[in-house]
């Protein structure tokens, strides 16, 4: 098991959410795991998919020298920047034309592509590298909570690259819920997606679509929802508002990022899991 | 360029032959459900190989995947949603809605400015500060990305 991992935040965590941040730091810290820093290292390049090729795979290539340099493999917090660099890590060492043409680019800022690490999102670090009964072993505070979660959709698909659980039924977000006591239930459409994509181009499509997700976590009982994504997270917390009001319906859910979960049962106090920042409100007594 | 011939030139855009309309990557779509199906997969799909035409519609895909996920005959209907619309961009320019994002990624490097504020507030929590780049503009600009 690597113990060590560049640590790559990419840009909706700083910008939104560095409680998703700071709760991370807390639990790789518990579990031994040593995270590097690349306060430098900007985007993965994701947007860029659908704008210019070259340059997406150029921003992906980047990043992905940066923890060759540092000869690490790269752990992301972001189901986007998981598709974005794992796919463009991928196609880069399948595809020695392209890396070429790549690194004529890469050039230009003294860098260099080669192909000598892997990127991983940080729930398969959690579920294939520590496992859950390593996880379990550090829970000291178990969880009496119902738990709603929410996959997101770039730690798994296109399944045929990322090859990562199941992405029609998927365990391991469940497992790793589980493994802090909580219950992991089951509700209608588990599987959706939270829009985030399509927030810039059309608002009113995408708050009905995370309208009507949390209208099935809240009818499924759950006390909170659990998100592995900034961009999800984003858009089910901070949005929440927003939703609330396009779809005339006061929601009320806490969402937590899935290391602030893991973080409680692991003992952390919620202020070191900067769980005041969350925007619908969490009232730390549901944690017992 | 046909929009065909674009399409199938890249090695995604080839599986847009394997496509007989039969509708799977719809019906399990969370953007056509939302939608009334004003955004409909199937029926861009088959507008772009029949018609050769791209409309705004295909801003509306989420990129789930869930469609490329059941397709019956392995079309990268997601990978394709994502090859027309660099194709529209290089025909139409980059939409508005986006533009504020190329904006920001080449002045900074990341898709919003993380500004004195948010690294003041990241300090208060012991975390380290982010720091702009510009090399991302660099490739931006070697790569005739830019707006």
């Amino acid at each position: 098991m690597t113990d060590k991992y560049a640590y790559f935040i990419g840009c909706t965590t700083p910008f939104r959410v560095s409680n998703y941040d700071l709760s991370t730091r807390k639990v790789m810290d518990k579990l031994g795991i040593e995270l590097v820093d690349m306060p430098d290292a900007g985007c993965c390049g994701l947007y860029y998919e659908l704008i210019n090729e070259k340059t997406y795979l150029a921003m992906a290539a980047r990043v992905l020298s940066m923890a060759e340099d540092l000869k690490l493999d790269l752990m992301v917090l972001c189901n986007g920047c998981n598709g974005s660099l794992f796919r463009a890590n991928k196609k880069l060492k399948e595809n020695p034309e392209l890396k070429g043409e790549v690194n004529e680019i890469l050039a230009g800022i003294d860098r260099q592509f080669k192909g000598t690490i892997d990127v991983k999102h940080y729930v398969k670090v959690l579920w294939e590298d520590v496992g859950v009964d390593k996880i379990k072993e550090k829970v000291t505070k178990p969880m009496n909570l119902k738990v709603a979660a929410h996959y997101g959709c770039h730690l798994m698909k296109p399944s045929e690259e990322i090859m990562f659980d199941n992405p029609k039924d998927p365990a391991s977000l469940d497992e790793l819920i589980e493994a802090t006591g909580a219950e992991s239930i089951d509700y209608y459409d588990k599987a959706q997606c939270c829009g985030g994509y399509v927030l810039a181009a059309d608002k009113d499509i995408v708050y009905a679509m995370t309208g009507q997700k949390l209208q099935n976590v809240k009818k499924a009982g759950a006390d909170a929802m659990v998100t592995v994504c900034p961009f999800c997270n984003v858009m089910y917390d901070a949005n929440q508002k927003a939703v609330e009001s396009a779809i005339g319906q006061e929601l009320k859910i806490p969402v937590l990022h899935y290391p602030q979960l893991l973080g409680l049962a692991m003992g952390y106090e919620p202020k070191d899991l900067g769980l005041e920042q969350n925007r619908a409100r969490v009232d730390p007594k549901m944690f017992g | 360029m046909d929009l065909r011939e674009e399409i199938l030139s890249e090695i995604d855009g080839k599986t847009l032959n394997y496509c007989f309309s039969c509708g799977m990557c719809t019906g399990g779509c969370p953007s056509a459900r939302i939608s009334d199906s004003r955004y409909n997969p199937r029926k861009i799909l088959h507008r772009a190989a029949i018609e050769g035409k791209l409309e705004d519609d295909i801003w509306l895909c989420t990129n789930c995947y869930t469609c490329q996920e059941r397709c019956p005959t392995k079309t990268k209907v997601a990978d394709l949603l994502s090859l027309m619309r660099r194709i529209y961009v290089k025909e139409k320019g980059i939409p508005d809605f986006i533009k504020p994002l190329v904006e920001n990624l080449e002045a900074c490097g990341f898709t919003a400015q993380i500004g004195e504020l948010e690294n003041k507030r990241r300090e208060r929590m012991g975390l380290p500060e982010v720091k702009h780049n510009t090399e991302i503009k660099k490739i931006i600009e070697k790569t005739g990305g830019g707006l």
